[in-house]
């Protein structure tokens, strides 16, 4: 094992028998496989609602354009909405969860490897499903956050509606047994001597994040049962003539809606809070704090929901105590913020770009937060809730958080992927493309929207002093294209012709850089013995963990996980030749995830008069759902 | 060399963002919708806060930026560059960065939550109520007290508390005039309101209005207009506008059969027959230029504009009732007008505005919306009723309806409801 081979290629094809056919991906349970799945597809996904971004930019650029019609608006903004956050953003978190949780933890591969590949298939065909009505401008167009009751037949009688009604229930049940997967991962499959608190922290984070989203996930799955009910089966949850109360659904959504978006920052958070301490060789400063403050965000987010509704007349009682639910998540934010900059704080700090992207969201986040307490306080948010202020502020949180993080995250951790390094050179010329684009986007948008522009309008009236910042912030958007253009470039080149990066590029502390780039399909050989925080320092360079707790794990323990001492693997073997059992290759999951898709799908029939069609293809779909459970549930794991 | 880039990007940064926040604080001609003005009492208490705010959170921004910037440059790591010190934490650092923000946060929530409850209580005593109903995509002001009704464009006498009680025909809508305060929703089977006072010196003035909860398809075109005016200009215009309207005047008295006015009179008060005939409206050369409405007019809607000249508003009136308006539209002093689908056009002559705020009240405008509104804003719920265009309610063209020549005499026939 201390052997030093040096790694002379950088490609699954290398493994001897490793199989790389179109089929292996489909079959494939192995968990890095199928975070490279959802890597691809979430970066597609990012690109087609980037795309519907320019559309939108381009009919915003000049007052009174008529380069798309208000329909087609409407259905854009409702699209990009949606794909950036169901499809985007929390999918390329999931990729990291699925690469780096069992790596980071010392396991093998997550839980239930088998429900993991039906939480990835169920993703794309979802997404899909979502998608593909814009092609034939059917596209939802009830906005992303989908107000009752214009999104009930009455006042939306198209099909529209019903994709994403049934769209958003089938993203839903893949976040949902994702999140049960990892939870069960991360409770159970840890590395012994790897207790809680010595968690890498992007584990941490992502660990808060399940539990978010197994609590968040089910209001939003009754409201848009509601709605279903309502629209295919003519129910009365939202209809407005029967009596209903559109304010049902305001309150169902945003208890889902407002943790959605630590969903979408958190796992940014983790991969920032494991980018800072490697390039400024210091360990995370106030690790603990770290880890309870990421857990009070979580917490305090499922008691800030109704600040969306400030302006719907809650009263003033409501509306003060949410203001002051609102105004405490600040303040493990701010902590979160302070803590950054002290790990840098007499460190060494090395420019590459995964660190840039990591201190760009410090930069960045920071206004998104600032404009956030602006209006956590409700008679300030009265002037600026629904204009383009608010669309400046989530666009701070969510690019300058959620997506720098990210691309830090995707620099950081290609050499491992892959076992190439990005190129240096473009990752700077995206980031810097990036940076500028993004801020000339939406800093004028504070602007805008302080001057009386309000958000969702396909079109405006010269003279309303919002050209200039409408004009600016379409050239903005087409820095991003660029940015994205040269990310999009270096990435797909890298795959070839990046520098071969080592176990260990960047001098990381944790266990995911002890094992050769890209991982093994059996992860460790053998499992190391985890006694700090920071394994791999303590191997590489024990003086720089001096300062914290070192303690054994129960022998019993580590004897039961047959787990060795801490060490670096550097040979690559097949898991056949080392005798470790790992879970069969099957499409089940996939037959699962299509038939169920199928089975929603004819729904899509029942409100056009086709009733036989309709019954038929949902029979069929749930009978194929069931009799593919029981083939895989019956299949035996390994 | 990458500190080199980010010290040369920099300055370019900051300027941008200066010039930026310049303009939006170089005199508020540039922001004629701007949310910070003290023109009501509601807008100045926001104001109070938000100036708190940005007080803050320029505090609290330059502070984070700035060490930030600070850090990154002075442990930049360069040749001869100390090694890193090992700290995983200092709990009396911690400590102070979880207090001080929560400092800041209580010199905000304090006057946060007075303001809410200042905001919110009910309206003082003596306060104008007008029932605000939206629709997509255009707005009704009704004045109880004054027996007013009229859509998309509202008047409010300075130096009196204006309580707005907002109610929805359909979806949800939000009810915003970014100079005079803040927004409030419409909400089915809710009634809200919301209230504020016009400075008393605001002077007379047109504000404009907006639609701020996504609504639908033409949620953007769902506009309207506020006249802040002063109080003997309001009376003048609610006296007027409670009464019935007549083409009483020399060109157009005629256009009334007189057993149709007399029918009229039973059914109105009798005493607003003999009233002058005009009252107060705000004075078209007075618009300021950021209220006059710009949406283009699809080049494909043809309208014979010579027409306009022969149109005859007794014939018009006849049109009005057989071309199917009466079946949506409202006036007031026409008996068989009655229906309260669409906006109530009594003194339809006296707005600045049609189709939703979207549009300049002249006539080549009012004939190519009578004849095709459907293609002037979309999904209007306004049926197309000019011969040979087509209806989406048909899924084929208008059969039925008026001809170009029938337009143009409802046009003089509006014309007509000063």
């Amino acid at each position: 094992m201390a052997s030093i081979v040096a790694p002379t290629t950088a490609s699954h094809a290398a493994d001897g028998n490793e199989n790389t056919g179109i089929w292996s991906w489909i079959t494939t349970v192995d968990h890095k496989r199928i975070g490279t799945l959802y890597l691809w597809t979430a970066l597609f996904f990012f690109i087609v609602g980037g795309l519907e971004a320019v559309i939108i930019r381009t009919q915003l650029m000049q007052p009174n354009m008529g380069f798309v019609s208000a329909e087609t608006y409407n259905q854009l903004f409702t699209m990009h909405g949606t794909t950036m956050v169901f499809l985007a953003v929390m999918p390329l978190s999931a990729a990291f969860f699925n690469y780096l949780i069992p790596l980071q933890i010392g396991a093998r591969d997550v839980a239930f490897p088998r429900l993991n590949a039906f939480s990835y298939w169920v993703y794309l065909l979802g997404g899909i499903f979502i998608t593909l009505p814009i092609l034939f401008k059917v596209a939802p167009n009830g906005g992303w956050f989908g107000y009752a009751p214009l999104t009930t037949t009455r006042f939306s009688p198209g099909i529209n509606i019903d994709f994403w009604v049934l769209g958003l229930q089938i993203l839903g049940i893949s976040s949902l047994a994702a999140a049960f997967n990892f939870i069960t991962t991360i409770i159970n499959l840890r590395a012994p001597g790897m207790s809680l608190m010595r968690m890498p922290m992007f584990t941490w984070m992502s660990f808060v994040v399940q539990f978010l989203v197994i609590l968040a996930f089910p209001p939003i799955t009754v409201a848009l049962f509601f709605l279903l009910m309502d629209r295919f089966f003519g129910t009365n949850f939202y209809a407005i003539a029967a009596g209903a109360d559109p304010l049902l659904w305001q309150h169902l959504f945003w208890v889902f809606g407002h943790p959605e978006v630590y969903i979408l920052i958190l796992p940014a958070f983790g991969l920032v809070s494991e980018v800072l301490p490697t390039f400024s060789k210091k360990p995370l400063f106030g690790y603990n704090v770290m880890v309870y403050s990421g857990i009070m965000i979580g917490f305090l987010g499922f008691g800030v929901w109704a600040h969306h509704m400030f302006a719907v007349g809650m009263g003033a009682v409501a509306d003060s105590i949410f203001s002051l639910m609102t105004m405490l998540i600040a303040i493990p934010t701010g902590v979160k913020i302070f803590n950054w900059i002290a790990t840098m704080w007499s460190g060494e700090v090395r420019f590459t770009v995964p660190m840039k992207f990591a201190i760009a969201l410090i930069a960045m986040f920071t206004i998104g937060g600032i404009s956030g307490v602006m209006h956590s306080s409700p008679p300030a948010d009265l002037q600026q809730t629904d204009t383009y202020f608010v669309v400046a502020h989530f666009h701070y949180v969510l690019f300058g958080g959620s997506i720098m993080g990210i691309f830090a995250g995707i620099y950081f951790y290609y050499p491992k992927m892959t076992g190439r390094f990005m190129n240096e050179a473009q990752g700077n010329w995206h980031f810097w493309l990036n940076f500028i684009g993004m801020n000339l986007t939406f800093f004028p948008m504070h602007f805008s929207g302080l001057s009386g522009m309000s958000r969702r309008i396909y079109t405006y009236d010269a003279g309303q002093g919002w050209d200039l910042y409408n004009l600016l912030a379409t050239y903005g958007t087409y820095l991003l294209v660029v940015a994205t253009a040269v990310f999009v470039w270096n990435f797909i080149r890298s795959h070839t012709r990046g520098e071969v990066a080592g176990n260990d590029p960047w001098g990381a502390p944790t266990l995911e850089w002890s094992i050769p780039s890209p991982p093994p399909e059996y992860n460790f050989a053998q499992i190391p013995e985890v006694t700090s925080r920071y394994p791999l320092w303590d191997l590489k360079d024990p003086k720089m963990t001096a300062g914290i707790d070192h303690s054994h794990a129960d022998a019993k323990v580590v004897t039961d996980s047959h787990a060795v001492p801490m060490h670096e693997e550097t040979q690559r073997h097949t898991a056949k030749e080392l005798g470790i059992p790992m879970p069969l290759p099957t499409a089940k999951p996939l037959f699962v995830a299509l038939a169920m898709v199928v089975m929603f799908c004819g729904l899509l029939f029942l409100r056009n008069d086709m009733f036989a069609v309709a019954m038929t293809v949902t029979i069929g779909g749930a009978a194929s759902m069931t009799v593919g459970l029981y083939l895989w549930l019956t299949s035996p794991l390994e | 060399m990458s500190t080199l880039r980010l010290r040369r990007a920099a300055p370019a940064l900051l300027t941008a963002v200066a010039l930026l926040a310049l303009n939006a604080c170089s005199g508020m001609e540039s922001a004629p919708n701007s949310t910070f003005n003290h023109t009501t009492d509601f807008n100045t208490a926001i104001d109070g806060l938000w100036h708190r705010l940005l007080f803050w959170g320029t505090i609290v921004f330059v502070v984070v930026e700035v060490a930030l910037l600070y850090t990154i440059f002075r442990f930049r790591k360069r040749p001869g560059s100390a090694p890193a010190k090992q700290i995983h934490g200092n709990v009396a650092l911690e400590i102070t960065w979880t207090a001080i923000p929560a400092l800041i946060l209580v010199l905000i929530a304090v006057p946060t939550v007075k303001t809410i409850f200042e905001t919110q209580a009910p309206p003082p005593a003596g306060a104008l109520t007008i029932e605000v109903t939206g629709y997509q995509w255009w707005w009704e002001f009704h004045y109880p007290e004054y027996g007013v009704t009229t859509a998309n464009e509202v008047y409010i006498p300075v130096g009196r508390t204006t309580n707005f009680v907002l109610r929805t025909k359909d979806v949800l809508h939000s009810f915003w005039v970014p100079q005079m305060g803040g927004k409030r929703d419409l909400i089915s089977n809710k009634t809200n309101s919301m209230w504020f006072t016009p400075r008393p010196d605001l002077g007379t003035n047109a504000w404009n209005g907006f639609c701020t909860e996504y609504c639908g398809s033409s949620h953007a075109n769902m506009k309207f207009r506020l006249y802040t005016v002063q109080p003997d200009e309001f009376a003048s215009w609610a006296a007027h506008q409670a009464r019935p309207a007549l083409p009483h005047d020399t060109t157009t008295a005629a256009a009334i059969p007189p057993a149709m006015v007399a029918s009229a009179s039973s059914a109105m008060q009798a005493p607003a027959m003999q009233a002058p005939a005009s009252g107060y409206v705000f004075p078209a050369s007075d618009l300021p230029e950021h209220v006059i409405p710009q949406t283009p007019i699809p080049a494909t809607l043809r309208f014979d504009d010579a027409l306009l000249a022969q149109g005859d508003a007794k014939r018009g009136e006849t049109s009005f009732m057989m071309g199917g308006c009466i079946g949506c539209h409202v006036i007031n002093g026409n008996p068989m007008a009655l229906s309260r689908i669409g906006p109530d056009l009594t003194h339809f002559a006296s707005r600045h505005t049609l189709g939703g705020g979207l549009f300049p009240n002249d006539d080549p405008t009012l004939a190519r919306w009578i004849k095709n509104a459907r293609a002037m804003k979309p999904g209007a719920l306004m049926l197309v009723v000019g011969i040979g265009e087509y209806s989406p309610d048909l899924k084929g063209p208008v059969t039925a309806g008026l001809t170009d020549a029938q337009i143009a005499d409802v046009v003089a026939y509006l014309r007509a409801l000063k």
